[in-house]
């Protein structure tokens, strides 16, 4: 071996390793699907005999023989080694015990076989240099399988060999026993197709191909007369025709240099082919928990609504709190002004007669709303929050209600159950408290949300209804009485009853301005400024209503982060997963296989890449 | 014993296949929830169509098929018999894809083809290549010759071991039909597994068979037929009526010359490759055949056929033994489920007091009479004018109140969910433990889309539910019973707001029930009579209320149980009844919608081998034990009719009547007129 077909070696080997890491890794993460402990099992099981493989990659390649009984087996590999070295017969069947032929210098030990199971002939026969033959007994005259029947004992050979000489004759390439037996066999195996009785059948490969190549590479196909060939070769002629080009292929193509080809393109077929099984089954399971994960995604949109739809109602309900909002969030803004300062003493005494009330909130909307103050008219509050109680009964302590929970406990489980996926569920059973809890997690985190956009809502109302100029225009109403009052007590105080008579010489001063005259300018500022306040939480009530409604449409929009399973939803993600990575694995393999294919396998035959239907 | 009691015999025979014929069809269909195999496919079942429906009662004509492995000659061999190039032949493999038939001339007009080949869809056969056409229909092309006896069909078949699977079960409905096989083996197949099989049948049936070894290299074969064709007759159970060779040789094939030496079978002790003539002659084998004796061999064919349906192995009694095991299965696996399957509704809300009360009133408002009507009517106009202010103070306050009924209709609701959940985990439960029968059909029952679709439906039920008039119509209903023999009514009145319901009724509903297990014996005694029949079944359960409803039934009946306790246990009966109602409307919802006539499927398939269609099966398969057992015993049934070959000398027997006196002396086993005449020489 020179250092470059060493490097070349070693780099084989390590793709094979890689692609088995990967495939160890994908087993390891297992999702809880049924599906995939399935695939996992199986891919499991190949695994295991990929390792034997490997450590067998450089032993010389077993070419055994196969095919129906009386096709000539026995007599083509007479004829490949030149000389009788096993029985040859027309009773059927004549093989029973396998024979393994093997050159004196090569150590069946080696092999990992059985050797008990043979019966191990040494032949020192030019062929044999490179590679161990077997003649395998016949797999159809057993109508069972069972230990030591010939279909048996043929099944326990074929893991261990590399290339196949499928053997054929005019009357049995139909056969189905051995069409059946080769579709199990040709996975991992390479393919030679040999048609005997030459001498005296007619050529049928034409037909034969055609009837294999659906599900088969056939490169190419010999015809041969073994008797023939073997006299030939006892007589010291080199056999023509296309018994020599078939022992030029065994000597050529299986060579010790092809045996890690072989064996790696072989290996690399049979991952292949368990993947794509794995594929099929994945594909026919799939769509059961995407109806699961079709099913959790609505419910999370029916819970969504759900909350939406309620937050919205009691929002429009809850005006009184919405004005709080409003108002202290326009004094925050405006700081301080005498205007500003009536509406924060407005709303301070509204503040200081909630806390009477004990408030505490009592639905969703006014946990949104939280950190407004309480208004006054305590006794509707009250009434309200009596109200509240009965119904809240209805809605469990938060918004969705137990009914709702339970039936979507009831339709999951089913989708569960349907698609194969292992969910435990004991912690759901019965007691709904579990759920209940999940659910009220769940609206915490929409009321954060909600409550966050309460807060922009109501800073963008603020900021639309507290303007500069609404801002001017109240505070110069205000302050045009305040002033009226300012001068009118000012012009008393200093120049009616103290400057003007100075100045004008008059000396009549008028008399101060009496508690008559303050009463009612205390009265008429109250009434001022109650009808300024007023006039002003109409102008911030205005279009709220659609404004709260815009606002709950944008809630709906957005997404909840969770739904009531989130373990069930992450089982989910994982299969999903799963499946992307099979898929990924299965087109790995899938390519990796026709490259090797198509550059070192040459004028073997062996499974078709994609079977194509016919 | 005469041919017309004979006759008789047969034509009973065929009445009683006839019988069995349908009942077993009939059963076929009542067990079908045992997921039985199916009849098609089934050896015994295609014979009795084929072959004894068809066959039986008619006259001894012969079917006689070339049969065997794909590319070895069969339709050569067919050539030969039918004189020309009847059947097309290819050195490529599954040549024939369809049987061909030859017909003698006028039988077509005596017989209905259609008939004697029930499977097949005839064409009369023009085209030579015709039956080369590959079809998804079974096909047979039928030709006249006027060659063969009048009473003799010859068929070529597909063959029985290419991978064209259909051609298998083309092949095998020719079998056994057929009464004459000429079986075309080679040096290759005669020990492959599929020929073996085929032939297996075929021995069991104890069909005539004419051996051909096709194929052959002589004279180098000639010390290996015998052993081929011993190791063939150990496999199959067969006894080869005629044994013959013929060489490998493809122009003399292709000519349709093909040469046919007869072998003696079985083989002499001082046979050896000598004792073959030089010239031994090849034989016609279309004359051999028209040699036969064909009644004997009609009717050993039948009685095969008829063995083997009646078979305790394969046959009708060993399908009905499946039938009854898995009926057993089933019965003991509903016995273990329906111990399992009741579902015990503990927290059906009670609907509040308020509503009995208030409705109690107005069915007494509704009956009293007189100035005690008046008087209670002005009480009431009073005590309404009294408390209206404060009513609707209390509104004003509280808002509307929301009615009892509706919180009753919530509650409910919930109920309806916890029951329909745990209904399901028992179905779920049931699907998992339960055997093969059951599994499918809950597992059905189980499919998630259901779920979504029951809920969405008691949902929409359950909102149209009128609660005021169920509660009106139970109450009406209860209280006439009540009153009529109850002089306690107006004391009941009277207390009706002390009145309530202390225990809650608990109520079991049964899923499954055979009348057998716990859940069976708890139900049988409360649900005799008209419910019977029904599998679902709800009962209130004595266990939850015990005390109550015992001594409520006992206060109820006796007049001695005065005062409040009898009045509390009447309206306890009250709850009870309504809450049953309640659950038995659900129930029926269920059932409707979800589970279907499944329990009933479920119960009439555990006791199949006690109805009638069984019995009739059974019965028919006496019947024809019995008269198969006389024809077999009778004195001119062949029981030496193993190898029938008749001698050269011997006329052509086709005719019913006057075989016994020939067959007396027919006893002698078959050898060939080759060892005859060697012997003799």
């Amino acid at each position: 071996m020179t250092a470059h077909e060493q490097l070349e070696h070693i780099a084989l080997l390590a793709e094979v390793d890689d692609l088995t890491d990967r495939l160890t890794r994908w087993i390891d993460d297992c999702p809880e699907w049924l599906t995939a402990h399935r695939a996992r099992a199986l891919m499991k099981r190949l695994l295991e005999r990929v390792h034997t493989l490997r450590f067998r990659m450089e032993t010389p390649l077993v070419v055994a023989t196969f095919g129906g009984t009386g096709t000539g087996k026995s007599s083509l590999v007479n004829a490949l080694v030149g000389r009788e070295v096993t029985a040859v017969g027309r009773e059927r069947p004549t093989t029973s015990t396998p024979i393994l032929l093997v050159h004196p210098e090569i150590e069946p030990e080696a092999l990992e076989l059985d050797l008990t199971a043979f019966n191990v002939k040494r032949i020192d026969a030019p062929v044999l240099r490179d590679i161990v033959v077997i003649d395998c007994p016949d797999p159809d005259t057993s109508e069972t399988s069972e230990t030591g029947s010939n279909l048996g004992i043929l099944r326990e050979i074929i893991p261990h060999c590399d290339v196949l000489l499928y053997t054929s004759t005019q009357q049995k390439y139909k056969n189905a026993r051995v069409i059946d037996e080769l579709v199990d066999v040709a996975s991992g195996c390479r393919l030679v197709f040999v048609q005997t009785h030459a001498d005296l059948d007619s050529d049928i490969r034409d037909d034969w191909k055609k009837f294999l190549s659906p599900r088969y590479e056939v490169p190419e196909m010999f015809f041969v007369d073994s008797v023939k060939s073997l006299q030939e070769q006892q007589s010291d002629h080199r056999p023509a025709g296309d018994f020599g080009r078939l022992l030029e292929l065994l000597s050529s193509q299986l060579g010790a240099a092809r045996r890690v080809e072989i064996r790696r393109a072989n290996l690399i077929d049979l991952l292949q082919e368990a993947l794509a099984h794995c594929r099929a089954d994945y594909d026919a399971n799939l769509p059961k928990v995407q109806a699961l994960i079709e099913t959790l995604e609505q419910q999370r949109i029916r819970l969504k609504e759900t909350l939406t739809v309620q937050l919205c109602d009691e929002l429009l309900v809850n005006r009184t709190l919405w004005e709080r909002r409003l108002l202290s969030s326009v004094t925050d803004m405006w700081g301080f002004s005498p205007f500003s300062a009536v509406l924060r003493l407005y709303n301070g005494l509204g503040a200081f007669i909630a806390s009477f009330t004990f408030f505490r909130a009592r639905t969703s909307a006014q946990m949104a709303l939280i950190g407004a103050v309480q208004g006054a008219r305590w006794v509707k509050s009250r009434a309200k929050e009596n109200e509240a109680e009965s119904t809240l009964e209805r809605l469990s302590t938060f918004g969705i209600a137990d009914q709702e929970l339970q039936e979507s406990r009831l339709v999951i489980s089913g989708h569960i159950h349907t698609a194969g996926i292992d969910y435990v569920q004991s912690d759901d059973r019965r007691d709904l408290s579990e759920l209940r809890q999940r659910a009220a997690t769940l609206e915490g985190e929409f009321l954060g949300d909600a409550g966050r956009a309460v807060d922009e809502v109501i800073e963008e109302l603020a900021t639309a209804s507290g303007g500069w100029l609404t801002r001017i225009c109240y505070e110069s109403l205000f302050l045009a009485y305040l002033l009226f009052l300012l001068g009118r007590i000012g012009h008393n105080f200093f120049w009616s009853s103290f400057l003007g008579p100075i100045v004008s010489g008059s000396g009549t001063h008028e008399p101060l301005l009496e508690v008559d005259f303050y009463i009612p300018a205390l009265i008429f500022l109250v009434i001022w400024s109650g009808f300024l306040v007023i006039l002003f939480t109409w102008g911030l009530r205005r279009g709220l209503t659609s404004r709260i409604q815009k606002f709950a449409q944008s809630m709906a929009e957005s997404r909840l982060l969770h739904g009531l399973f989130p373990k069930l939803e992450e089982t989910c993600r994982h299969v999903v997963r799963d499946d992307q990575q099979l898929t990924t694995l299965l087109d790995q393999t899938t390519s990796l296989r026709r490259y090797i294919a198509d550059s070192s396998v040459g004028c073997l035959g062996g499974r078709r890449k994609e079977p194509t239907e016919s | 014993m005469t041919s017309g009691s004979e006759l008789t015999r047969f034509q009973d025979l065929a009445a009683a296949t006839q019988r069995l014929y349908g009942a077993v069809q009939t059963l076929q269909v009542k067990a079908e929830f045992l997921q039985p195999a199916t009849l098609d496919g089934q050896e015994w079942f295609e014979l009795l169509r084929q072959k004894l429906v068809p066959q039986l009662g008619e006259d001894p004509w012969l079917v006689a098929a070339v049969v065997g492995g794909t590319n070895i000659g069969k339709s050569v061999t067919f050539n030969h018999l039918a004189g020309s190039r009847a059947s097309a032949t290819s050195p490529l493999a599954s040549g024939t894809k369809h049987p061909v038939c030859l017909v003698p001339s006028g039988f077509s007009e005596r017989h209905d083809l259609q008939a004697v080949f029930p499977d097949f869809a005839l064409h009369e056969w023009t085209a030579a290549g015709a039956a080369l056409e590959a079809s998804v229909d079974h096909n047979l092309y039928w030709q006249t010759s006027p060659d063969l006896p009048s009473t003799l069909l010859v068929l070529d078949t597909p063959d029985i071991d290419s991978d064209a699977r259909v051609n298998w079960v083309r092949a095998d409905a020719v079998r056994r039909s057929a009464d004459v096989l000429i079986a075309v083996l080679t040096q290759q197949k005669y020990n492959d597994a599929a020929v073996k099989e085929f032939f297996r049948k075929a021995g069991a049936e104890d069909k005539a068979v004419l051996v051909v070894f096709n194929q052959c290299l002589l004279p180098e074969d000639e010390q290996y037929w015998p052993v081929w064709l011993n190791t063939f007759c150990a496999e199959t159970g067969i006894t080869p009526d005629a044994v013959y060779l013929a060489p490998a040789d493809r122009r003399a094939a292709d000519a349709l010359e093909l040469p046919f030496y007869e072998r003696p079978w079985p083989v002499p002790s001082d046979w050896g490759s000598d004792s073959l003539g030089k010239d031994s002659p090849a034989r016609n084998l279309n004359q051999d055949l028209s040699r036969l004796k064909f009644r004997e061999i009609r009717i050993r064919t039948l009685r095969g056929s008829l063995k083997q349906v009646l078979d305790a192995g394969d046959g009708v009694p060993h399908h009905l033994k499946q039938l009854e095991l898995a009926s057993e299965e089933l019965a003991s696996a509903s016995k273990r489920l329906s111990s399992e399957a009741v579902l015990k509704i503990r927290d059906w809300p009670s609907p509040p007091n308020a509503l009995f009360v208030e409705e109690i009133r107005i069915w007494w408002k509704a009956r009293q009479q007189g100035w005690a009507k008046k008087i209670n009517s002005f009480y009431d106009s009073v005590g309404t004018g009294i408390t209206w202010p404060f009513k609707m103070a209390r509104n004003a306050i509280q808002g509307e109140p929301v009615p009892p009924i509706n919180r009753y209709r919530e509650a409910e609701w919930s109920a309806i969910l916890t029951t329909v959940e745990e209904l399901f985990d028992k179905l779920q439960w049931m699907a998992e433990s339960g055997n093969r029968m059951i599994k499918p059909q809950v597992e059905a029952v189980l499919q998630a889309s259901t779920r979504t679709q029951l809920i969405q439906k008691l949902k929409r039920q359950h909102a149209t539910v009128d609660f005021d008039e169920e509660l009106k119509n139970m109450i009406a209903v209860e209280m006439a019973s009540f009153s009529e023999d109850s002089p306690q009514l107006f004391e009941f009145y009277r207390q009706l707001h002390n009145v309530s319901a202390a225990v809650r009724p608990m109520t079991s509903v049964v899923l499954f029930s055979l009348g057998m297990g716990p859940a069976g014996e708890a139900v049988a005694p409360l649900v005799a009579g008209a419910a019977a029949n029904a599998v679902v079944h709800v009962v209130a359960d004595v266990a939850g209320g015990t005390t109550a409803a015992v001594a409520g039934e006992a206060a109820l009946s006796t007049v001695a149980g005065q005062g409040s306790g009898m009045l509390q246990a009447w309206f306890h009966r009250l709850h009870t009844v309504f809450t049953q109602r309640r659950v038995d409307w659900l129930t029926n919802l269920i059932r409707n919608e979800l589970l279907g006539n499944l329990p009933e499927q479920m119960q009439a398939a555990a006791n199949l081998p006690t109805s009638p269609e069984y019995g009739d099966v059974v019965a028919a398969v006496d019947q024809l034990s019995v008269l198969l057992q006389q024809v077999t015993n009778s004195p001119e049934a062949p029981d030496a009719a193993k190898g029938d070959l008749a001698r050269p000398d011997a006329k052509a027997d086709t005719t019913l009547g006057n075989v016994t006196a020939e067959h007396a002396v027919e006893v002698t086993p078959n050898r060939s007129n080759a060892t005859q005449e060697s012997n003799e020489i």
